[in-house]
């Protein structure tokens, strides 16, 4: 589906590099977990594959091919036909990843005014559908929302249904639940692993957070400043990790208990 | 529409309290206006009788609301030195000075809102420098220079108007309009470049912001992703700028209307204040302060439109 072959990007204003030689690949129709702590390059490494980085502002190689395209040195016409389209992005935080003045259901319905030829009548049909498939109570009133009238949890919700409106074959999720409270996250977490089943959506899942990563993921890749440190099944991973960073990871979870007193 | 009746009862509350300063601070620093029309050869007892005539033996409260009232049915009194009422002086040259105003605020409109977005597509360093230059360049010449300019070349020199003597704007409406153009130009450059400028650093901020990424992330292309997305969100700050220009062209109209002769309401007002014609100034001060408070209403209620989030400002 995706695979990405000695990734490095360095930016001007950088010393080191973001992500320096990471290979992975996204099997069809699995969901692959990226975890790893704060600045290590998970994001990066997404919005490579997204066509997100800015490209004056950083320099690239390797490659991240997909559909038989380099996504880092296509022609930013071919990549602007798989954005959206075949690839959806999912960001960490939904009030500021939503235009604060465009109602919800315009924005979900984004992807569609872009890359198909339906009627507006035609695309609000499918809005509708799709915030119904996010599990969005009352999607009528919803589409005419603004972002700042809904909760981050529904915003997160109508996020993921204008990056599945139109079908894509991979979402790249990047810490989709972070904002979130526990509740909302399951249930997020949840809806995922449906769309993932009945969509048949590949999906790279990322978080900082390898407990989350377990619920959803059969495999999982962890980074460490800019490399790949470990990749292999969720339970290989998280029972017998190799690598003394991931050991590191997995010891610094809350446990149940840690967190009640924390609460 | 709860929002628009809560800012139009602020402005008005406003309004009434500013009308009320003024009216205080002339109360104090004019003495006697029966004394002022009669002179001091006066005696007590016609003194006397203009008093009553004025309605000044009345209490102060009772002549403020009498005023505030004349602001609104035009009975503002009689000037010092015209011994004509107030209204039947200024409201000719009130005409003049909107027209002024409206043509210099259509020119920034139209020149400055495309030259900004067109300056922030131009970017790099040759652009850069170019815009900034030519920026500082329109906002560092005063108007009054353009004005003579302009006065020059196309009144004298071109015959396109003449200079110092302003067509009835009634009688002759376009060529009135002809004439007041070339003074809406002084105003309006050095206010255009400001936009201009402020427009650029707007988009320039917006394109940072977080839904910039979304809209690339779904296949939008630079012009959508601008014309969707970015032009709207940037456009609060810009129309709240453009409410106070509107606001400050008044204050800029008074030095173009000495350059180019206009009779308007600023030129007035400086003859008014040094012949110490109280009843006329205090109009004025009164009316533009309205206008500057009436501009800010109107700027916030079109922002409203465009924000949704400004609508609930109240309810947080
Ligand atoms: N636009 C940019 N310009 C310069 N440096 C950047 C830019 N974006 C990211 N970086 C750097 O790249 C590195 C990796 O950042 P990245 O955002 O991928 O981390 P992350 O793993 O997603 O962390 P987090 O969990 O905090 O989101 C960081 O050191 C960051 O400072
Ligand atoms: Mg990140």
């Amino acid at each position: 589906m995706l695979e990405i072959k000695d990734l490095h990007v360095k930016f001007h204003n950088r010393d080191r590099e973001a992500v320096s030689g990471v290979s992975l690949t996204i099997e069809d129709g699995e969901i692959l977990g990226l975890v790893g702590e704060s600045g290590s390059g998970k994001t990066v490494t997404a919005m490579s594959i997204a066509g997100l980085l800015p490209r004056k502002q950083c320099r690239t190689s390797g490659e991240v091919l997909f559909e038989g395209y380099n996504l880092l040195t296509a022609d930013r016409k071919i990549l602007r036909s798989l954005q959206g389209k075949k690839i959806g992005v999912v960001f960490q935080e939904p009030m500021s990843a939503m235009d604060p003045l465009m109602r919800v259901g315009e924005q979900v319905g984004e992807c569609l005014r872009i890359h198909t030829d339906l009627t507006k009548e035609e695309r609000r049909e499918r809005v509708l559908k799709s915030l119904e498939e996010v599990d969005l109570p009352d999607p009528e009133s919803v589409y005419t929302k603004y972002p700042h009238e809904l909760s981050g949890g529904m915003l997160q919700r109508a996020m993921i249904a204008a990056a599945i409106v139109i079908r894509p074959s991979l979402l790249l999720l990047d810490e989709p639940t972070t904002a979130l409270d526990v509740t909302i996250q399951a249930q997020i977490l949840e809806l995922l692993k449906r769309l993932n089943k009945d969509l048949g959506i590949s999906m790279l899942f990322i978080s900082h957070n390898l407990n989350v990563v377990r619920k959803i993921c059969r495999r999982v890749a962890v980074m460490q400043r800019g490399e790949l440190v470990e990749t292999g099944s969720t339970e290989q991973v998280f029972f017998h990790p190799e690598h003394p960073y991931t050991k590191h990871l997995i010891e610094s979870i809350p446990t149940r208990d840690k967190r009640k007193e924390n609460a | 529409m709860k929002y628009t009746a809560k800012k139009i009862v602020l402005m008005l509350v406003t309004m009434i309290l500013v009308s009320f300063l003024t009216y205080t601070a002339f109360e104090l620093v004019s003495g006697d206006p029966a004394q002022a029309m009669l002179g001091t050869e006066a005696t007590p007892a016609r003194l006397a009788a203009l008093r009553e005539e004025l309605g000044l033996n009345r209490p102060f409260l009772i002549r403020y609301f009498s005023w505030l009232g004349g602001l609104f049915t035009g009975n503002l009194g009689v000037s010092f030195s015209y011994k004509l009422p107030v209204w039947q002086l200024i409201a000719p040259k009130i005409e003049v000075t909107l027209w002024l105003c409206l043509i210099s605020f259509i020119l920034i409109t139209v020149i400055s809102l495309p030259l900004g977005i067109w300056s922030y597509r131009r970017s790099g360093k040759i652009w850069d420098f170019m815009h900034t230059a030519f920026n500082q360049l329109c906002m560092a010449i005063p108007p009054f220079f353009i004005g003579i300019l302009l006065s020059w070349g196309f009144g004298i020199v071109l015959r396109v108007f003449t200079p110092g003597n302003l067509p009835d704007l009634h009688a002759h409406f376009f060529d009135a309009i002809r004439y007041l153009f070339f003074a809406a130009v002084c105003l309006a450059i050095p206010r255009s470049a400001m936009t201009v400028r402020m427009m650029r650093s707007t988009v320039i901020g917006e394109m940072e912001q977080a839904y910039v990424r979304t809209a690339i992330s779904r296949g939008n292309d630079r012009r959508a992703v601008l014309t969707r997305h970015v032009l709207k969100n940037s456009l609060v700050p810009v129309v709240t700028f453009l409410g106070q220009t509107m606001a400050e062209l008044i204050g800029g109209s008074i030095v173009v209307e000495q350059v180019f002769g206009i009779p308007g309401l600023g030129r007035f007002l400086v003859a008014s204040i040094s012949n110490r014609d109280y009843p006329v100034v205090q109009a004025i001060v009164v009316i533009l302060a309205f206008w500057v408070v009436l501009t800010g209403t109107a700027a916030d209620l079109v922002n409203q439109r465009i924000d949704p989030r400004l609508r609930l400002e109240g309810k947080r």
